[in-house]
């Protein structure tokens, strides 16, 4: 008993566990025959799927397509949504004349882009990777903005108080004081990344993840479609698990800091 | 010598809600020498802080002048290092990062601004505790560190304000204490912020006490406790008592129930 | 910040925001940014002879904008895009609610679909098309399904971590007073998760809204996605920036009249704060 407990207390136990009866349950239903065939794949058929895209070579090679264009994407926007962010933050003139429009942005669903971005770059990787930049620069600016808000103005205070120059208040107070609420608007900003990948793939359609599974939705191929929908719940997850939760916990949590609440305006 | 020098400070300012005119500080003048204690005391909403935040230059005055060491205040500086309520420690910088925060603004280098750090928290009792977070920290150590932090820039004058407040009572005490030796054995010149009576009379050479609002000097009373000074021995003196007695009047004479000195 | 400082000193320290200013002058300045967007939009276009294929003068959107208007496209696509995402919106709540509620009550529960919920957060909404395409077909079920789904799975998680975040002591209260469990659900339960379920709202109709979009692109034949991706097929590019302006102004009118007075209303004047 004892050590069943101490079994299903390990975190790795804890968050793969519930998805055991999930996946058993799926295989249950698939192998029922209550649903159609056409509609649901099991476990197994998904699985040989997944061998047979992997030894073809076109499982790795589209999602490498996927990843690097996320990951172009990510590197772009945070290279502008940051220092747009500070600027924004810390400049009155620059909040004013820029405020309600960065939120009417941020409004404009990233979408909606596509299509305008399609007529000028055509069906291209500049098109997508377009579409992912804007999708994370706004809320990564709107959260550098938050942060700056609330770092508090003791802080700069104090830190002022001790000789330090306005530059250096930024770089030992703005910057690492914003941090909670910069790590929680990379965390939206790549949440709507993520998905207008997706959908940018699906639309544009040359290659990565989403147009794998589009792809096969044209041809009838469920177990293709429902790889593709647990690879990019895999690949999020992973995400998470090994980029920014570990930024998260090596600075916010070991400072003592509270998490943000996701910000999505 | 004089350290600091506070001569006709006026604040007013506009109220951003209703829109009148609040005249904050009505005329404050009085002068700190160079090694005493002082401490200002006040019925609350008195602009005592507002004091403190005018000499630490964080807001600006609308009339008079304020000079330490010399030189007119205009904005912050290491000159004048300040102990917050809130401590105000930085929660990303370690025990020792926060220590030696105002040596590394200074350019000072790693090694020599790392042993003042560590000097300085050992004067303080918090050795050991370096590699710490302020998150990790009770909150009398956190306010040891936010007094080491200025003590170690060594400035012209400290400004304390009500540093102690958000402290519980028996810790409150033993912080008092030990900010009476350190002072006794370092002899920083410090401005005190507080409301509560028994506190300024045990820690200042002198209290300044101001009125309400708009505040202006009621009096400034010396205290004739000898140095060393401790609790026990304080509270059952007879200077003690009387000096409390006297601001306790001082400021109930002013308005009903002032002094809620707990 | 100092709670014993005067609220209006002004800071000698960095410049900072949150001048209260009156309402004429934050009408003021929530216009004038627009006015110079539309101003270096104008001039940019005009000086540099962009041609309408590549991107519209200011008055040929407007035009567009009365194209759609007169010729009641514009109705008709609004009216679609928010029966879909309305009818989505309302079957997601009554859907997630109470399930993310009853989820939280239970300690066992909550650990057991926590990590679930997580990965389908991380996959709700845009990634569902083809399997939603697949099995509803395109058109309207395709859609609220999308709508739908990008919702429930970021409501029904912040309802449970609202839930969770109920400090014991109010249960506690709420049944030495001889609370029975329905009325604990909708007295203590419900109105406890509310800042959480108030994130999750904000968070999902984020995520459904894009999703709305997206799926009208690829699977209707109405809707403003639809009006955009048929735009597109034509190089009608006053017509694309034109859809574009409406979404941008829908997605902010919903905010301002749906989600932030909720928030005001409940939240707010209770005094909590959200978090997640």
């Amino acid at each position: 008993m004892r050590i069943a407990a101490r079994v299903f207390a390990h975190p790795v136990v804890r968050t793969l566990g519930p998805f055991v009866p999930v996946v058993l349950l799926w295989w249950l239903i698939a192998r029922s025959g209550i649903v159609n065939e056409s509609f649901f794949a099991g476990p197994g058929v998904v699985w040989s799927e997944f061998i047979d895209l992997v030894r073809k070579g076109i499982l790795p090679s589209y999602l490498s397509d996927s990843v690097t264009r996320l990951a172009y994407g990510v590197g772009f926007g945070l290279l502008l949504g940051i220092p747009l962010g500070f600027l924004v933050g810390l400049n009155r003139w620059a909040r004013r004349l820029t405020w309600p429009v960065l939120i009417f942005f941020q409004a404009i669903a990233d979408i909606a882009w596509l299509p305008i971005v399609i007529v000028w770059f055509g069906f291209s990787l500049t098109a997508v990777t377009f579409v992912i930049v804007y999708t994370i620069v706004f809320p990564l600016t709107l959260g550098v903005v938050a942060g700056v808000d609330q770092v508090p103005d003791e802080l700069v205070r104090a830190a002022r108080s001790m000789g330090a120059s306005r530059f250096r208040v930024f770089l030992e107070v703005i910057v690492p004081g914003s941090l909670p609420a910069v790590a929680s608007g990379i965390r939206t900003g790549l949440g709507y990344g993520w998905r207008a990948l997706i959908a940018a793939e699906i639309i544009v359609g040359t290659s990565g993840i989403g147009f794998m599974m589009f792809d096969a939705r044209r041809v009838g191929d469920v177990a293709e479609v429902f790889l593709g929908m647990i690879i990019l719940g895999i690949l999020w997850y992973a995400l998470d698990a090994l980029v920014l939760a570990p930024f998260e916990q090596a600075t916010v949590e070991r400072w003592g800091m509270v998490r943000q609440v996701e910000t999505t305006r | 010598m004089t350290a600091m020098v506070i001569d006709n400070l006026h604040k007013r300012y506009v109220d951003r809600y209703t829109g009148e005119e609040i005249v904050a500080i009505g005329d404050v003048s009085f002068s700190v020498h160079e090694g005493e204690f002082v401490s200002i005391l006040g019925p609350s909403g008195c602009g005592k802080t507002t004091v403190l935040n005018i000499v630490a230059g964080f807001i600006e005055k609308t009339r008079g002048t304020v000079t330490v060491g010399g030189t007119e205040v205009t904005a912050p500086g290491p000159d004048r290092g300040v102990v917050f309520q809130s401590h105000a420690l930085f929660p990303w910088k370690t025990v020792l990062g926060n220590v030696t925060f105002g040596l590394r603004m200074k350019g000072m280098d790693k090694a020599r601004r790392e042993q003042a750090g560590r000097d300085v928290l050992e004067l303080v009792g918090l050795s050991g505790f370096e590699r710490k977070y302020p998150h990790e920290l009770s909150g009398g150590m956190q306010q040891r560190l936010g007094v080491a932090r200025v003590l170690v820039n060594e400035p012209a004058v400290m400004l304390m304000d009500e540093p102690f407040a958000s402290i519980d009572a028996q810790t409150r005490r033993k912080l008092q204490q030990d900010l009476t030796a350190l002072f006794e054995l370092r002899r920083p010149t410090v401005f005190f912020v507080t409301h509560d009576i028994e506190e300024a009379v045990f820690l200042s050479d002198r209290v300044v006490v101001l009125s309400g609002r708009p505040s202006t000097v009621r009096d400034i009373v010396e205290v004739p406790l000898p140095r060393p000074r401790n609790w026990h021995a304080a509270v059952e003196s007879t200077d003690f008592r009387t000096t409390v007695t006297r601001i306790e009047s001082l400021l109930s004479g002013e308005e009903a129930h002032v002094g809620d000195g707990s | 910040m100092t709670a014993t400082a005067p609220t209006t000193t002004p800071r000698i320290g960095r410049t900072r925001r949150r001048a209260r200013p009156s309402r004429l002058a934050a009408a003021f300045w929530f216009v004038v940014p627009f006015v110079l967007l539309l101003a270096i939009w104008a001039v940019t276009i005009a000086v540099t002879d962009t041609p309408l294929r590549t991107f519209p003068q200011v008055n040929d959107v407007v035009g567009a904008i009365g194209d759609m208007i007169a010729s009641g496209d514009l109705a008709r696509h609004l009216g679609a895009s928010l029966a879909r995402i309305g009818i989505g919106a309302a079957i997601a709540l009554v859907t997630a609610i109470p399930f993310g509620v009853a989820l939280g009550a239970s300690p066992m529960l909550s650990a057991f679909f926590s990590p679930l919920l997580r990965f389908s957060v991380a996959l709700a909404g845009i990634a569902w098309i083809p399997i939603a395409t697949l099995w509803l077909g395109y058109g309207n079920g395709a859609v609220i399904f999308i709508v739908w789904n990008a919702m429930f799975f970021a409501l029904t998680y912040n309802a449970l971590l609202g839930v969770q975040q109920i400090p014991e002591q109010l249960l506690r209260a709420a049944r030495s007073m001889g609370t029975g469990r329905i009325r604990i659900f909708w007295e203590v339960l419900l109105p406890g998760a509310l800042p959480s379920i108030v994130t999750g709202l904000r968070i999902g109709l984020g995520y459904g809204w894009r999703g709305l979009v997206a799926a009208e692109i690829i699977a209707t034949n109405a809707g403003l996605g639809y009006a955009l991706f048929l735009a597109q097929s034509q190089f009608d590019t006053d017509v694309i920036v034109a859809s574009m302006v409406i979404i941008g102004i829908l997605w902010l009118l919903m905010d301002r009249l749906l989600l932030a007075p909720l928030e005001r209303r409940t939240v707010e004047r209770w005094g909590m704060k959200a978090v997640s």
